[in-house]
């Protein structure tokens, strides 16, 4: 559905996105991840259309940015970060607008409106104006309004910023609901928020791509922790040659309390290790499985190249 | 098409908001008042509508008359573009999909609308004159025809400079500028000595170009300036729109 090749982005001397490759496939869920200032807005204005790309090439629903113009915005709804809207309109008069500048015939526009403003949840706020509307109803609104004219492609820039929790769960259901038809790409820099909702990530910093593929992978080193009564070396025996096993760390005395690093699946090896450990005639006291948690994989994938 | 539904909307925004009441409503304050003078010059002094009217010496009689008019036109045009950049609504405009040319049209035929909004009212002087008197059905229209060409480039020119500037005050401001400068090199009509230059004076004289449209006159010369600025600026404005991107 998104085809983006060596995509780069200059600002005078400034390089806000630098030689960005990647491919979101029909019918996925993509997580554009990174820090504040990473690019990421960038990227999808180039995505969109409301910037032009310095260099490198973009294809959307197989139409090409720079002369399919007009196909490409027409196959996305995107909203942007921060949502602007007109803040003197109704909300019903906005999508209306909306739906009819995105070329929706003229007899089909109510139907349009109505169903972008149940999915969106603002149906009782349509005849608002959404100047007086709360943060969490605007950013609904924007969604409506990326909604209205049934594109088969989201674009979503921060959908769940400056949300309470309560209407997080529902933009997040929402998109998960969404993702039965459409492909979507949010930007986020929430991990927990690609973990609930993305099938595959997209981590950029800095303009550059550091990492691309499902949520889990990202987990990587994920680690077991067991205790045992058990003599340390007889342990670090019947845990040695076990697959997915890496390093082993084994401290105690009468109680042996080891960190076993995993390699692979750590599931499957919390198994194994199981088995071996109950093999050796060692009685097993607990076995956990840590993960490591998101936000260190997320810093060290956007943060290494300040030491380097 | 497209350009349609964004004057559409455009008209409506200006009807939501306090500016194109106060703007309307001072403005036929002074016109009426030019008005109510001129009716009353002419009434006192019958000679005088020999050779003109209330209604030629109201569209063309005095230059003065237009001044309001170099304030009122960067009010109407400066949120056009400026404050869609300003509020960043400029984003999901553009990424509809419609082109800069659909947005620049759009809202340079609302501005034009709301031009002749503001002097549909003045039918009225036309018609009270009618009550009294003779009056030159030809010479109105003429008149009329003047008053939109004028708005023509006006609108262009605030169109161009919204396009333009930051913000919405640095747009009216530029707006103004232009259009006073241009006032001001057709007031330099005045000056004999410029006898050479007049020529061309006469072609951006706010006033010569009322005079002969008063009269009945329709000088194409005019309206080929007019629609030449116009048509100089609007495409100015496309350009500034389109060029955003790169940058």
């Amino acid at each position: 559905m998104i085809e983006v090749r060596h995509l780069t982005k200059r600002y005078g001397d400034r390089v806000a996105v630098r030689d960005l490759s990647f491919d979101v496939a029909r019918g996925e869920v993509m997580g554009f991840l990174g820090p504040n200032g990473a690019g990421k807005s960038t990227t999808l204005r180039m995505l969109t259309g409301f910037l032009e790309p310095t260099e490198g090439e973009i294809k959307i629903a197989g139409f090409d940015a720079r002369r399919q113009a007009l196909e490409v915005k027409r196959s996305i709804g995107y909203m942007p970060e921060a949502v602007p809207l007109y803040l003197d309109m109704r909300v019903v008069e906005y999508l209306r607008y909306r739906a009819a500048l995105k070329g929706v015939p003229r007899r089909e526009i109510d139907k349009h409106v109505d169903r972008a403003l149940e999915l969106a949840s603002v149906g009782d706020v349509k005849t608002r104006i959404i100047g007086q509307l709360s943060k969490g109803y605007r950013q609904r609104v924007g969604l409506a309004d990326a909604l209205v004219a049934d594109p088969p492609l989201l674009i979503l820039d921060e959908p769940t910023a400056g949300l309470d929790p309560n209407q997080i769960r529902q933009v997040r259901d929402l998109v998960r609901a969404l993702a039965k038809e459409k492909t979507v790409m949010l930007s986020t820099h929430i991990l927990p928020e690609v973990e609930a909702i993305c099938a595959r990530v997209v981590i950029i910093d800095r303009g550059q791509l550091k990492f691309t593929g499902r949520p889990e992978e990202l987990r990587g080193g994920s680690a077991i922790t067991l205790e045992a009564r058990a003599d340390g070396d007889k342990l670090r025996a019947a845990l040695a040659g076990v697959e997915g096993v890496g390093t082993i760390a084994v401290k105690g005395a009468d109680v042996q309390q080891a960190r076993i690093e995993v390699n692979g699946d750590v599931h499957a090896c919390a198994e194994r290790v199981f088995r071996a450990v109950a093999n050796a005639g060692i009685d097993l006291r607990e076995l956990r499985r840590v993960d490591a948690s998101l936000e260190d994989v997320f810093a060290r994938l956007t943060t290494q190249e300040v030491h380097s | 098409m497209k350009a349609l539904v964004i004057a559409r909307r455009e008209i409506e925004s200006y009807f939501l908001s306090p500016v194109a009441y106060v703007v309307t409503v001072v403005w036929l304050v002074w016109c009426g008042l030019q008005f109510y003078l001129l009716a009353g010059v002419f009434a006192s002094a019958p000679s005088l509508s020999a050779s003109a009217n209330p209604l030629s010496a109201f569209f063309g009689g005095s230059v003065l008359f237009f001044i309001p008019l170099l304030v009122f036109a960067p009010v109407l045009t400066m949120r056009l573009l400026a404050e869609e950049r300003h509020t960043g609504t400029l984003e999901p405009l553009l990424t509809a999909p419609i082109t800069p040319a659909d947005v620049v049209f759009g809202k340079y035929l609302a501005a034009l609308l709301f031009w002749v909004c503001l002097w549909l009212p003045t039918g009225m002087y036309v018609w009270i004159t009618s009550q009294f008197g003779r009056i030159d059905l030809g010479a109105v229209l003429a008149s009329y025809l003047g008053v939109f060409g004028i708005g023509l480039y006006y609108m262009a020119i605030g169109l161009a400079m919204s396009a333009l500037a930051k913000n919405q005050i640095v747009a009216a401001l530029l707006t103004f500028m232009l259009l006073s400068g241009l006032f001001a090199v057709g007031l330099l009509g005045f000056v004999d000595t410029l006898s050479e230059q007049r020529d061309v004076i006469d072609y951006i004289s706010l006033w010569g170009h009322m005079q002969a449209f008063s009269k009945g006159i329709v000088d194409t010369r005019f309206l080929v300036f007019d629609v030449t600025v116009a048509g100089l600026f609007v495409y100015l404005a496309w350009r500034a729109l389109d060029d955003r991107r790169q940058s």
